[in-house]
């Protein structure tokens, strides 16, 4: 389970300071995959580094009682003066996993051929998103946090990444963040807005895209 | 009255919170964990700075070296003598590694959160983790060459060091007293880019008063007392106690440059802690 309490975060800039989340509180349970819409700015990203514990809130506090995930993006997480398989090698020991396990696991999943051998640097951005997901399944987090990636990723391993998290239906939730409903529908069961700092649960996907149109 | 209710919430969060960390806490607890999530930063860092190409992993030594064995033989060749007579090629040596070390963990603290962010990306790496990680990795290249030095000098010149253990402890706290400077740089270095561009021209600029090529005796009473406020002067001093022995006067206390390095280092953990909170990743 993850609860948020009146969350708050805003950001030093040159203009003054800008308030981004304005007081968010929810709940989310193990299993859950729910999708949190909001346009561009809304704060998406934030909330999610957040949830992450990758920035800390102005006020509030995140409860943690299930293993988080890094936001899965395109950036972050990974070193790109190091190879992939060095990528591997690295999370396996952080998070104190069999070593050569983590390694196989991940060649086998994110399909870089050669370039597993090579650093992350040289990699296109889908073959960094790949690597990152794989890294993140070999970790085996109860509930994964995604910044719509998997969406802008190749179809066929969009497919793949939807398998694997349904094949982990029972023990892990998943929050994907993304500012495309259909998106959000190809992942999730149910579906939060994001407006003007503040979320909203919603039980019905369909209740929750409608109102996301509307706003 | 109105607190009640939040405190009974606050201490169920806190019953919750050791329960997961019980549970998920590898055999030895959180410590041991930490120490594994050092150990891998420490093995990441050695990948890094120094690669698989060409001396690889050996740089770490011979960098130090490189620097420290030209200044000595710079002043070896030169060939002004030294009161007390000693060995320009080792006084000029046992001065510049230790102070190589210093330097190098300061001057690379400015950039050793921009340089780490994507590790922040996971949430049990600590600023501090990352900032043990290199210093560690600092400490063992510089002390590596400078125990190769040691041994040149006792097969080339016969000298042997007089107490290697003083010389160890010298080191060591030298390497501490850096590590707490040079978390307070990076604490600074989150907030302001000053530190960014000013921490190599203190560094260089401090150099004179640091202790690295002068010995307290040689200078007259007063200036003694004055030098000897400065921290990193006790140590050199000790390191030379240990490398000389009797042969040259020296002037130290040991527990000042404790109670610095503890000092530095609370606080540098503290600013660290808070700069944590602060850090847009």
């Amino acid at each position: 389970m993850i609860r948020l309490h009146d969350i708050h975060k805003s950001y030093k800039t040159h203009l003054g300071l800008r308030p981004v989340l304005r007081g968010i509180d929810a709940t989310f349970r193990p299993g859950e995959k729910i999708g949190i819409l909001g346009r561009n700015g809304a704060g998406k990203t934030t909330l999610l580094r957040l949830i992450a514990g990758v920035e800390h809130p102005t006020h509030g506090k995140v409860e943690r009682r299930m293993s988080v995930s890094w936001p899965l993006g395109f950036a972050g997480a990974m070193h790109y003066s190091i190879t992939g398989a060095d990528n591997a090698r690295f999370i396996a020991r952080i998070y104190d996993r069999p070593v050569q396990e983590t390694v196989d696991f991940v060649e086998d999943f994110a399909e870089l051929g050669e370039y597993y051998r090579l650093p992350v640097r040289t990699y296109s951005s889908g073959m960094m998103m790949r690597l990152g997901f794989a890294l993140s399944l070999a970790v085996d987090f109860e509930c994964y946090l995604v910044d719509e990636v998997i969406a802008v990723g190749d179809s066929r391993f969009g497919e793949r990444c939807r398998k694997a998290l349904a094949d982990r239906q029972e023990r892990s939730a998943l929050l994907l963040v993304s500012h495309q409903a259909e998106t959000v529908r190809a992942f999730c069961t149910s579906a939060a807005v994001l407006n003007d700092g503040r979320l909203t649960r919603y039980d019905d996907l369909d209740e929750a895209i409608a109102v996301y149109h509307a706003a | 009255m109105g607190r009640g209710p939040a405190a009974a919430g606050q201490w169920r969060h806190a019953t919750a919170v050791s329960a997961t960390t019980q549970r998920r806490a590898p055999p030895g607890g959180a410590f041991a964990r930490q120490m594994r999530v050092i150990g891998a930063l420490t093995l990441r860092e050695l990948g890094t700075r120094f690669g698989r190409d060409n001396l690889g992993y050996l740089w770490l030594f011979v960098e130090p070296a490189l620097l420290g064995g030209t200044i000595g033989a710079v002043h070896y060749f030169t060939g002004h003598g030294l009161p007390g007579g000693l060995n320009p090629f080792e006084f000029w040596v046992g001065g510049y590694v230790p102070f190589y070390l210093f330097r190098g963990v300061v001057n690379r603290a400015p950039s050793a959160v921009p340089a780490n962010q994507s590790l922040l990306y996971h949430r049990h790496i600590t600023l501090l983790d990352i900032m043990i990680a290199r210093d560690v990795l600092e400490g063992a290249a510089v002390l590596g060459a400078m125990i190769a030095f040691l041994a040149i000098f006792g097969i080339v010149f016969g000298d042997w060091p007089d107490d290697p253990f003083k010389m160890l402890i010298g080191m060591m706290l030298m390497l501490l007293i850096a590590h707490g400077v040079a978390m307070l740089i990076a604490t600074g270095a989150v907030y302001t880019e000053i530190f960014d561009r000013v921490t190599h021209l203190v560094t260089y600029l401090t150099l004179p008063i640091t202790g690295a090529f002068w010995m307290v005796f040689w200078l007259p009473s007063e200036a003694q007392q004055a030098a000897l406020w400065v921290p990193t002067v006790h140590l050199f001093e000790m390191i030379r106690d240990g490398h000389f022995g009797k042969v040259v006067p020296t002037t130290y206390d040991v527990n000042y440059a404790i109670y610095w390095a503890a000092g530095l280092n609370l606080l540098g953990m503290a600013g660290l802690r808070r700069a944590r909170l602060d850090l847009v990743v």
